[in-house]
């Protein structure tokens, strides 16, 4: 009787340990700009992620256990990134991360993420080299995902709709002095060059800055017919303030960070009718994105998404980050990487669906011909091509890769 | 040459903003020799409060409530920072209390108003008029007006009135000012509200053209601070000077050269200003008599 | 502070978290630069508000060098401390040329400056971009993070050695004295402007130390960190810490550190203000209870915790009010604890085992007669007269203070210099001390024109004095007041007082002995370990004579020695002078007290509204009757 109820109690205890331990939440590190002018990316990207954990949370979570965000603010500050990385990594143990909406910031912090093993998925930040900062042979296996549209393809969607659509010749870039808006700038000038255009004036700007005078003085004396901007909405606000109160108005055509709600609230009037290349547009136009800004609403008690591109961009990466969790079984950041690269199950998400999005080197989940080109009309964002937004029925999703692993 | 004197013209109007806050640091130099390194702290939660207010009222009525506001915010900064650390007699006191005073109302203004940028809606069409090809806002004119305007009163009320002439006794000798019977402290707190008051004038000059928000009295205290060195921290005129100075060098450099650069000229005026004559352009030097 | 350090070294190896160290480095960097900013602010008295850009300027040179250039770690990191040494020098040169708050001024300006020019100037340094570098391979060996604490640590343990003999040398004593009272130091030619400039640049040098060592160990560098809000931290963090102690320096930096860490966890600082609460509700009622305070002076520090505490409770998220604490910390400090933490212990400890703590070091040396006397190092001509003022106007606005003096000073003579109340006889010494600039006239000294020499010139040249006014350095003891006179005597490097070499130890021992003796020679050997202002008013004229002495002077001009002595005092004072007259060194006298000038002075010049009205021996000035009428008006006889 004595080793029966010994052994009774011990399964019962390890069975009670091991729930115990199984009801252990996975911690996610979830970073960016919460607080300053990037604050509009950052706050939608944590609420869209938010929103898509306390989803899966209520299905029961992923392999059984919960959710649970370890949430960190960058203030869009590189140094600042550093230490919260730092922070997430050896203070709280988390075993992914997402976030990361300024390049700058990703492109310092992220090192932390590949030396130790842990997958982070970059779903706002644009720069081209995020994703290539850690390839063989001096790093074998990268660490670094992303779920947003990088700026190679944001630069071509730009000069397209400036130089082929629109048939502008002579250009101005204007762009700021961060590493998002320096990078952005060489992807255009790139773009430009393959279309045979040299821009008129390239000017740059500080974050904070306030009197865009003496930049926009000198695109017009150079005749510029267009501008090109690589900034966030504050200082784009200025610009286009800058312009009125030159008395002169051009078009304004730039990355997508012309979307923000808080270009579009300082510019006012001033602000209509400029364009960015946008992977979401917040128009109910699928079912999936009609219950994604639902659900939206709802929680966050707002009409207009300060971001809408960040919030839906942080929800699928929430989305992806699960089914590779799932797929892996554990939260080994190693298991977890191979998972992200042979995504067997199709993952639905706002942006898209979701097919093998990544391979071993490939690690951007959007491509050319995914993103729309947006317009800001009335205080909105809306599809400035309507073609695009009939067509936006039936969702693009990236070509599957042909052959599986590289 | 057309764009020059766009760059001139933008310039003078930036240099009398400069103006009018450097005035306010002359003020409490000229009583008590202490200087509110809060001051653009001072501007920004006047333009703050009239912003508020300005959504319920129009930009005139606003204008003396920010007023009284600043003069109110001036007495808590004098109360608070300056008198207990007066009476330590150091300078290590002061500095350091209204730095902090600066710190504690830009952190609180960040909390209620939030860390954004917010646009300050113009009393005056933002359509700019043209004179000779150059740009003029309206609101530059304004602030042009508003600034010489408030600086002639105060300097008015000063020489006609008996509250005036107890301001200027108490800055020529404070002790004798004292034995004959005024009193010195309560004048010290007069001039810290006047300097607030002129301080937040200035907020809701400037907001309109440019963005208001919780850090846009850092670099503008800063300046100001250069102006009133380089104009001399004890002549009206060299605020004024030393204003329109500092913010053609910053107009005509943020053009020539480069915008990351435009605050430098005015930085290195100040230290040249400070190797050569500290007194300032138009300042008096005077001798301590030991 | 041995055991202190056993424990930081053996540490991590059972404990290590490279979180956790990397915190530990960061404190240590940070108090290595806050040592520095101690010297500028606890000691020298001026607010430095731009170390957070000498900071950035260090952290780049190394950051640069490494990147640009492929400088290893060894040559970058003094490369550092070179550069911003340098860029301290440059910008304390004119700051400090005139009082008041312009320090503040320029560093705040050159904090901008320094900002802007690292942002822009990105051909060098990456701009907002910033510089990324890994940590030095020393000798094929790649530094671990682990490696690099014990680096720090070292670096900060010299620094505190380092710091600690210059500030208990003759350098630290002028950097006191240069506070105490400029006027005073000046004259014992100890120049203010120049020590106020070299004690910024070493403060400089170790920013630039502690800029270098943070680019390794960050391994990312970007132009936002050095901002105004870190200066203000640097700031508070010395002056909680307490300052003119190294513990308070690196006990502000563990906070600074910390801070944000126990602001970012709302629990922890509700768990902290319940503690402070508690302590201060216990010290405010035993103070009570013994009626050593009343309630009054409680209520506002009692409010103010009290506040913070229910503030806690009130906000979730602290992390929003942070500056808004720092802010309401610096208050606090500079209002109730203006020695900080540390000077808070100290008092504290002080009032129950006062032997425990010394605020000066005990001097025991003893002086003997034969070191009283130095001969003085100077040439000197063979003129009769050893002082010659010729024509010397002084005019403040419409008030001609001198007004045509013609003054002939005899060697070996005590010339008495008298006059009413306001005839000019103090303005006199001030402008042959060069404390005014004679608007017009010459003064020649020894064959030499010394009017336009600034005043520490004239003192090391042989012109010493008194005050009318006490002019010493209160804080500091009799003889280390004494010791600043006898400043001219150190002939040592910097290098030389960093690492004690022979030649600065044997110029310490030697110097302490004169300066015994000089105290005994005025009667002040039994209270030589006083503090200046606790002596009674008549030692401290004396003490003033004694520093006086210490310049080995030629001239001596004492202001009113007399005033407020008693009658036996007088006496004493009477025998000192003389002596000093019979070693050779000349007196010029002012006096009101005529039984002293009339008993030891040769030659008395009569003042009035400026101007010469009698000249001559003691007992012809007692008879002229122009000089009866000066002190007593027309009409009255003496």
């Amino acid at each position: 009787m004595r080793i029966i109820s010994k052994a009774i109690i011990t399964v019962l205890v390890a069975g009670i340990a091991t729930a115990v331990a199984a009801a252990e939440p996975i911690k996610i590190g979830l970073s960016g700009p919460f607080t300053g002018g990037s604050s509009p990316m950052g706050v939608s990207m944590r609420d869209g992620v938010k929103l898509a954990a306390d989803e899966i949370n209520r299905k029961g979570g992923i392999i059984g256990r919960q959710i649970q965000l370890i949430e960190r603010d960058d203030e869009a500050q590189n140094e600042r990134g550093v230490q919260v990385t730092q922070e997430l990594i050896e203070k709280e143990h988390v075993v992914a991360a997402v976030g990361f909406i300024n390049t700058g910031v990703s492109l310092a912090a992220q090192r932390f993420y590949e030396e130790a093993k842990i997958p982070v998925l970059n779903n706002v930040a644009t720069g081209s080299i995020v994703t290539k900062q850690f390839l063989p042979p001096e790093f074998p296996d990268n660490y670094v995902f992303r779920t947003s549209a990088n700026d190679t393809i944001q630069s071509a969607m730009i000069v397209d709709e400036a130089i082929v659509k629109r048939g502008f010749k002579k250009v101005a870039i204007l762009a700021d002095s961060t590493n998002y808006g320096q990078l952005g700038r060489e992807d255009l000038e790139k773009a430009l060059a393959k279309k045979n255009i040299q821009p008129v004036a390239v000017e740059k700007f500080n974050i904070k800055d306030v009197d865009m005078t003496a930049q926009l003085l000198r695109a017009k004396e150079a005749g510029a017919q267009i501008i090109l901007t690589y900034g966030i909405g504050p200082e784009l606000a200025q610009i286009a303030n800058g312009m009125a109160k030159l008395g002169w108005k051009v078009p304004m055509v730039g990355s997508w960070t012309l979307s923000m709600s808080n270009f579009i609230d300082n510019a006012g009037p001033n602000g209509e009718g400029a364009l960015m290349p946008q992977t979401f547009i917040q128009v109910p136009n699928t079912p999936k994105r009609k219950a994604f800004i639902v659900a939206y609403q709802k929680v966050y008690k707002v009409d207009r998404i300060p971001s809408p591109v960040s919030a839906a961009q942080g929800y699928d990466s929430m989305y992806l980050l699960a089914a590779a969790i799932k797929q892996a079984g554990s939260t080994d950041g190693v298991k977890i990487r191979e998972a992200l690269e042979n995504l067997t199950a199709r993952v639905d998400g706002v942006i898209t669906v979701y097919d093998h999005p990544y391979t071993h080197d490939d690690h951007e989940a959007i491509t050319m011909g995914m993103p729309v080109m947006g317009e800001v009309r009335s205080g909105h964002v809306v599809y400035a091509h309507e073609e695009d937004k009939k067509k936006g029925v039936a969702v693009k999703a990236k070509a599957p890769a042909t052959g599986g692993k590289k | 040459m057309q764009i020059l004197l766009q760059l001139i013209v933008s310039g003078v109007a930036l240099g009398m903003i400069y103006a009018v806050i450097a005035f306010g640091y002359q003020l409490t130099f000229a009583t008590s020799r202490t200087l509110n390194f809060g001051q653009g702290e001072a501007l920004m939660l006047g333009a703050l409060f009239g912003l508020t207010l300005v959504g319920h009222m129009s930009y005139w009525t606003m204008l003396p409530l920010v007023l009284v506001f600043g003069f109110l915010q001036g007495i808590v900064v004098e109360r608070i920072g300056v008198l207990p650390a007066l009476k330590t007699k150091s300078e290590f006191g002061w500095i350091m209390t209204t730095i902090s005073l600066g710190i504690i109302f830009k952190n609180t203004a960040e909390n209620i108003w939030g860390k954004d940028d917010l646009k300050f809606p113009s009393p005056l069409p933002e359509t700019p008029m043209t004179f000779m090809g150059v740009n003029v806002l309206p609101m530059e004119f304004l602030v042009v007006i508003g600034a010489v305007i408030m600086m002639l009163a105060v300097e008015t009320f000063n020489r006609k009135s008996i509250y005036g002439k107890a301001v200027v006794a108490t800055s020529n000798d404070r002790d004798v000012a004292g034995l004959m019977g005024i009193n010195t402290g309560l004048v010290i707190t007069f001039s810290y509200a006047m300097s607030s008051m002129t301080a937040a004038f200035a907020g809701v000059l400037v907001a309109p053209l440019t963005l208001t928000g919780a850090t846009m009295g850092v670099v503008l205290g800063l300046k100001a601070f250069a102006v009133a060195i380089i104009g001399g921290l004890s002549s009206g005129i060299g605020a004024l000077v030393g204003g329109v100075i500092l913010g053609v060098a910053e107009t005509t450099t943020g053009y020539y050269i480069s915008t990351g650069y435009k605050d430098v000229p005015g930085l290195v005026l100040l230290l040249l200003v400070l190797a050569i004559k500290p007194a300032g352009l138009f300042g008096k030097t005077s001798i301590k008599k030991v | 502070m041995t055991i202190a350090l056993a424990i930081l070294t053996v540490m991590p190896q059972i404990w290590s978290n490279p979180y956790y160290i990397h915190l530990l480095v960061i404190i240590g960097i940070y108090a290595i630069l806050l040592l520095g900013l101690d010297i500028v602010v606890g000691y020298v008295g001026e607010v430095s508000l731009g170390h957070a850009a000498l900071f950035g300027v260090g952290a780049y040179t190394a950051g640069v060098l490494t990147l640009k250039f492929g400088v290893p770690f060894m040559l970058a990191v003094p490369a550092g401390i070179v550069v911003t040494a340098l860029f301290g020098l440059i910008l304390a040169l004119p700051a400090l040329r005139v009082n008041g708050p312009y320090l503040a001024m320029v560093t705040l300006a050159f904090g901008t400056i320094v900002q802007i020019f690292i942002n822009e100037m990105t051909f060098l340094t990456n701009g907002p971009m910033g510089i990324s570098l890994r940590k030095p391979v020393f000798f094929g060996h790649h530094i671990t993070a682990l490696d690099y604490y014990y680096i720090v640590l070292t670096a900060l343990v010299l620094t505190i050695v380092v710091v600690h003999r210059i500030l208990k040398s003759h350098l630290g004593r002028a950097f006191e004295a240069l506070r105490d009272s400029p006027v005073a130091s000046d004259c014992m030619a100890v120049s203010v402007y120049r020590y106020k400039v070299f004690a910024f640049t070493i403060s400089a040098a170790l920013a630039g130390l502690a800029g270098s060592l943070f680019t390794y160990s960050e391994e990312y560098i970007s132009p936002n960190t050095y901002t105004f809000e870190l200066t203000i931290l640097f700031l508070l963090a010395v002056i909680l810490g307490g300052r003119k102690t190294r513990t308070g320096a690196v006990l502000g930096s563990v906070i600074i550190v910390m801070l944000p860490n126990m602001l970012s966890d709302i629990e922890l600082f509700r768990w902290i203000m319940l503690i402070i609460m508690a302590v201060t509700l216990v010290y405010v009622i035993t103070a009570l209870i013994h009626k050593t305070h009343t309630w009054r002076q409680f209520a506002v520090p009692v409010l103010l915790v009290g506040s913070l505490l229910i503030m806690g409770y009130q906000i979730n998220d602290i992390i929003e009010y942070r500056l808004t604490i720092f802010g309401l910390m610096i208050l606090f400090v500079v209002y109730y604890l203006p020695d900080g933490i540390m000077g808070f212990l100290r008092a504290f400890v002080r009032q129950y085992r006062p032997q425990w703590i010394h605020k000066h070091e005990i001097i025991r040396e003893h002086g003997d007669q034969e070191h009283v006397w130095t001969m003085p190092t100077q040439k000197r001509e063979s003129q009769d007269s050893l002082l010659e003022a010729r024509q010397v106007i002084m005019q403040f606005g419409g008030l001609k203070a001198l007004d045509n003096v013609d003054l002939q000073i005899a060697k070996g003579t005590i010339h008495g210099l008298i006059g009413p109340n306001g005839s000019g006889k103090s303005t006199m010494l001030n402008v042959l001390t060069a404390i005014y600039t004679p608007t017009a006239g010459e003064i020649i000294f020894n064959g030499q024109v010394i009017s336009g020499m600034t005043s520490s010139a004239i003192a090391s040249i042989g012109v010493a004095r008194t005050f009318q006014n006490v002019q010493l350095f209160g804080e500091m003891t009799a003889i280390e007041n004494v010791l600043v006179g006898l400043h001219h005597a150190f002939q040592c490097h910097l290098f030389d007082v960093m690492l004690h070499t022979r030649r600065y130890r044997r110029q310490e021992h030697e110097t302490l002995i004169r300066a015994a003796s000089l105290l005994q020679f005025v009667g002040l050997a039994n209270l030589a370990n006083e503090e200046a202002r606790n002596l009674p008013y008549g030692k401290q004229r004396l003490l003033e004579i004694a520093r006086a002495l210490a310049l080995n002077p030629s001239l001596l001009l004492l202001d009113e020695p007399a005033a407020g002595l008693t009658a036996s005092d007088i006496k004493e004072l009477i025998g000192i002078i003389q002596k000093i007259r019979d070693h050779g060194i000349t007196v010029i006298l002012i006096e009101h007290h005529m039984d002293v000038v009339m008993s030891i002075c040769d030659v008395v010049s009569v003042l009035d509204f400026g101007q010469v009205i009698a000249e001559g021996k003691p007992a012809e000035i007692q008879a002229n009757p122009k000089v009866i009428e000066a002190y007593l008006g027309s009409g009255g006889a003496s």
